[in-house]
């Protein structure tokens, strides 16, 4: 794609969010608020300063990365708005912040290269505890600790009349994939020597199974103690993936899986948030009023949406609770229907196959597990999200990357980006 | 390594293509089972968009239309209790019933955005009722001042031809805010007297035991006892005849005379030698004591069960007469009505045959259902050769016809404010293409007040 598409694509994404802003304004008879004007500015502003830090400091770097991130953050910005203003308002701040620290990242990189990321791989790990620990600070502090809907994974911080809340593992996140990238980079072959085997399948030592357990215990101890079954399943799910492309052994695949199938039967018959999930996605009826509402709600609004939905601001997504993060998708899609699903699912398409390969043709361990641990971070958080709504599965509390409302969610997945852009750029010196 | 990646890469395009699949899956399934969920707010119509579709007769009558943006009942108060109204807060009939598929088609949906591609009409649509005006007109006009019901359908299919419940009201009026919703609901004419009244059966429940009777081995010449009074074993009052004496005035009766003339003693005496079990069997194989799948919806219809009705045999013999405790609906009396005139097999009443576009292409049909065989197709013609000798030479003259034979059972129940009078009635009797029932309440026999009404009824209908 020639620089002249890419900017191109970059000016109808922000004359989309111009636009979508205006058409739900206009259905509310609002007319045109200066909210389109502000919307558009804000997005112009952050893409288009991504665009020149890619220019600058990234300039080999494929250019798919920025459109298809550029459509779902704009849908993402018209449809929070959509629901709730001041979300909507808070989010463009938000992607302000998330542009200038992947510009920020780009920046810091330059020169250096992503190399430099192993180095403070210890200090990344520390790091991503203290993230995943802060919320359990005590609350009515300055800075402390809170429960939102059932899960502790906020950190709330007190700035005069306003609270501004953080979901401080959206950050720890990232920096755990490149801690897992870096470990399994220079442990790989260790942990590929398979001495004994069953049939094709290579039986690790037991003692190599170390790190799977020590990932899963970790994981399983975010479930336990802040309730966020979503991030417990990505962390775990992208260790054992990166476990298997490093050492090319299914083995992990299957120690890992067993693991996930023993710990989620444990989880559903020990604690009461998971049943309660699992109740609601095989019978959202059965209460409907209660725990399933939620479910039967999304039901309603996909079979309203036929093929172009009621189009913008005309449907009823705040019906659903958590229409702006959980529900994003499902209120997107009644509203821009079945096409407006399509285009979502093909923006994280090629924006996957961009992932992958960047991670397939790096030349270098690190990069090539790094790139392939953040695309597929991305990805499965986006199956664990979309099977949810659509109930594929039971429905966990986890963002729709770029799309869903939450400030530390796209702060950490326009890292991701900057992260790619970066390794992309390396990978064709 | 990346023999590994490569994988991943196929898995996870794997399931974004399994997300795309089920996501429209989800949409089709979801659109098509929930649209009608009364907990989904999105599927009661948009107050902004106030085109409804058209409700129209089977012979072409607009009975429910959006003029100017009002929604009009044309025919007045003859479809009152049928199409009922849909206004603000409040909405009764196959107006509520049917408000998804009267919605306009251009709704966004899959659905609309074919029609449109094969240049066919969004429009709202129109729903095509079985209902006949022709009828229809002629059964209101003779319920007219009368407390009552006409309910007529199809017997090999079930489609309703007439249904008219008296008294009545101009739901125009609703509309237009002349008349208060809660007071209105309130008001008798609120009542659907075709599916939610409540009477006893009287004489016409004869025809279920006459029907049994036929089941056990008797033949409509089977000659039975005639005689003046029939005192049930332990029962305190004897049951007597219209007549005063014997039906015939000697002391023998045909099963098909003592149904002619409705001889009380025999069918009392009928009912108790067959039993509790017997009587309420048939009568539960007609639907009573069931639940209808309805549009409208319908009250259920009742009789004692078979141990009540053996333990106090007096009540057994009352009920055989269709008193007592037996409570039925005309909607229940037509549907067992017509079955007898369909080789026994009973249809599932029906009030729309189609919904269509505005063009003309049909978007949902109704097909037929049936309710099962109530009786084998022999006993179902020996019982309608013997109801037309009811017409013929009995309590149902009135509704003879000179070209043709009509089939027909007068019913005289008990009311407070007087005898409830009923009629059941099949038309032609060889192979019936109507089958009506009448019931006007407090007014006199069945012979005299309903069998007339039916009879104008079947001339409408083959005039």
């Amino acid at each position: 794609m020639s620089e002249r598409t890419e900017a191109i694509l970059l000016l109808a994404a922000t004359l989309l969010v111009g636009i979508g802003t205006a058409v739900i304004t206009l259905t509310n008879d609002e007319g045109i608020t200066i909210d389109a004007y502000v919307a558009a500015a804000v997005f112009l502003a952050s893409f288009g300063g991504l665009l020149f830090a890619l220019k600058t400091w990234a300039s080999r770097a494929t250019r798919l990365l920025l459109p298809p991130v550029a459509l779902l953050t704009a849908l993402g910005l018209i449809e929070v708005f959509r629901l709730d203003r001041d979300l909507g308002r808070l989010q463009r701040y938000w992607l302000l912040l998330a542009a200038a620290i992947a510009i920020g990242v780009l920046r810091l990189l330059h020169g250096r290269g992503v190399e430099v990321l192993r180095r403070f791989r210890y200090l990344f790990l520390a790091a991503a505890f203290v993230f995943l620990l802060s919320p359990l600070l005590p609350s009515g502090l300055p800075i402390g600790g809170a429960t939102i809907n059932g899960s502790r994974l906020w950190i709330q911080l007190e700035l005069g009349q306003r609270t501004l809340s953080f979901q401080p593992g959206e950050a720890a996140k990232v920096l755990l994939v490149i801690f897992f990238a870096s470990y399994l980079a220079e442990r790989n072959r260790g942990l590929a020597e398979m001495p004994r085997s069953i049939g094709p399948i290579g039986l690790p030592e037991p003692r190599q199974l170390l790190p799977l357990l020590l990932a899963f215990g970790v994981s399983f101890a975010v479930l336990v103690y802040q309730r966020d079954l979503g991030a417990s399943i990505l962390l775990f799910g992208v260790f054992v993936v990166l476990l298997y492309a490093a050492t090319d052994r299914p083995a992990y695949l299957i120690a890992g899986g067993l693991l996930i199938a023993s710990g989620a039967s444990a989880a559903q018959s020990v604690f009461s948030h998971v049943q309660v999930r699992v109740d609601a996605w095989l019978h959202p009826f059965d209460d409907f009023s209660g725990t399933g509402f939620q479910v039967a709600q999304g039901i309603f609004a996909l079979g309203d949406a036929g093929l172009f939905g009621t189009g913008l601001g005309a449907g009823v997504p705040y019906l659903i609770p958590a229409a702006a993060t959980d529900y994003i998708f499902v209120a997107l899609v009644e509203e821009t229907g079945l096409a407006g699903g399509f285009a979502i699912l093909a923006a994280f398409g090629l924006l996957f196959a961009v992932g992958f390969g960047i991670a397939i043709r790096s030349g270098d361990t690190f990069r090539s597990l790094l790139a392939l641990g953040l695309t597929v971070t991305l990805a499965l958080q986006m199956t664990l999200i979309l099977g949810g709504v659509l109930r594929l599965m039971p429905l966990t509390g986890i963002t729709l990357p770029f799309v869903s409302y939450g400030g530390s969610s796209l702060l950490a997945n326009f890292g991701i980006l900057a992260l790619l852009a970066r390794i992309s750029h390396e990978e064709r010196v | 390594m990346s023999r590994a990646m490569r994988r991943i890469a196929a898995v996870s395009f794997g399931v974004l293509a399994l997300l795309t699949v089920w996501l429209t899956f989800q949409q089709v399934v979801a659109g098509s089972t929930y649209g009608d969920d009364p907990r989904n707010l999105r599927a009661i119509p948009d107050p902004d968009d106030p085109r409804r579709g058209i409700i129209t007769t089977a012979d072409g009558v607009v009975v429910a239309e959006d003029r100017d943006g009002v929604r009009t009942y044309p025919e007045g108060s003859a479809y009152l209790h049928l199409v009922g109204y849909m206004t603000a807060d409040a909405s009764a009939g196959l107006e509520s019933t049917r408000a998804s598929d009267l919605r306009p088609l251009d709704d966004g949906s899959i659905t609309s955005w074919l029609i449109t591609l094969f240049g066919g009409s969004v429009e709202p649509p129109e729903v095509r009722l079985t209902v006949v005006d022709r009828i229809q007109q002629v059964a209101v006009e003779a319920l007219d001042r009368h407390t009552g019901a006409v309910v007529a359908i199809h017997p090999a299919t079930g489609a309703v031809l007439a249904y008219a419940s008296s008294p009545t009201s101009d739901p125009n009026g609703l509309i237009s805010g002349d008349l208060a919703v809660l007071e209105f609901r309130e008001n008798p004419a609120a009542l659907d007297r075709v599916a939610f009244r409540l009477l006893p059966s009287g004489s016409t429940f004869k025809t279920l035991i006459a029907a049994a009777a036929l089941e056990q081995g008797l033949r409509p010449d089977t000659v039975l006892e005639d005689k003046t009074e029939f005192l049930a074993p332990g029962a305190g009052l004897p049951i007597t005849n219209i007549t005063g004496g014997t039906c015939t005035g000697g002391d023998e009766i045909s099963l098909r005379e003592a149904l002619a003339v409705s001889c009380n003693t025999v069918f009392a005496s009928l009912a108790v030698d067959m039993g509790g079990l017997v009587v309420n069997d048939i009568a539960e194989r007609a639907g009573f004591n069931s639940i209808l799948s309805f549009e409208l919806g319908a009250a259920i219809s009742s009789i004692s069960t078979a141990e009540e009705l053996d333990a106090d045999l007096g009540a057994l013999a009352q009920t055989g007469l269709g008193e007592r405790d037996l409570r039925v609906t005309p909607l229940q009396m037509v549907i067992l009505t017509a079955a007898f005139g369909n080789e026994g097999e009973m249809m599932n009443p029906y009030l729309v045959d189609a919904v269509l576009t505005r063009d003309g292409s049909t978007l949902q049909s109704t097909s037929p259902e049936s309710l099962g065989l109530l009786i084998e197709p022999a006993v179902a013609d020996d019982l309608v050769s013997m109801m037309i000798d009811v017409v013929t030479d009995g309590t149902g003259r009135a509704a003879a016809r000179p070209d043709m034979d009509v089939a027909g059972k007068t019913g005289t129940a008990e009311g407070a404010g007087g005898p409830h009078s009923w009629f059941l009635a099949l038309a032609p009797a060889d192979n019936p293409t109507i089958a009506v029932v009448v019931v006007i309440e407090g007014e006199g026999t069945g012979g005299t007040v309903a069998a007339p009404i039916a009879a104008r009824i079947i001339d409408a209908w083959f005039g």
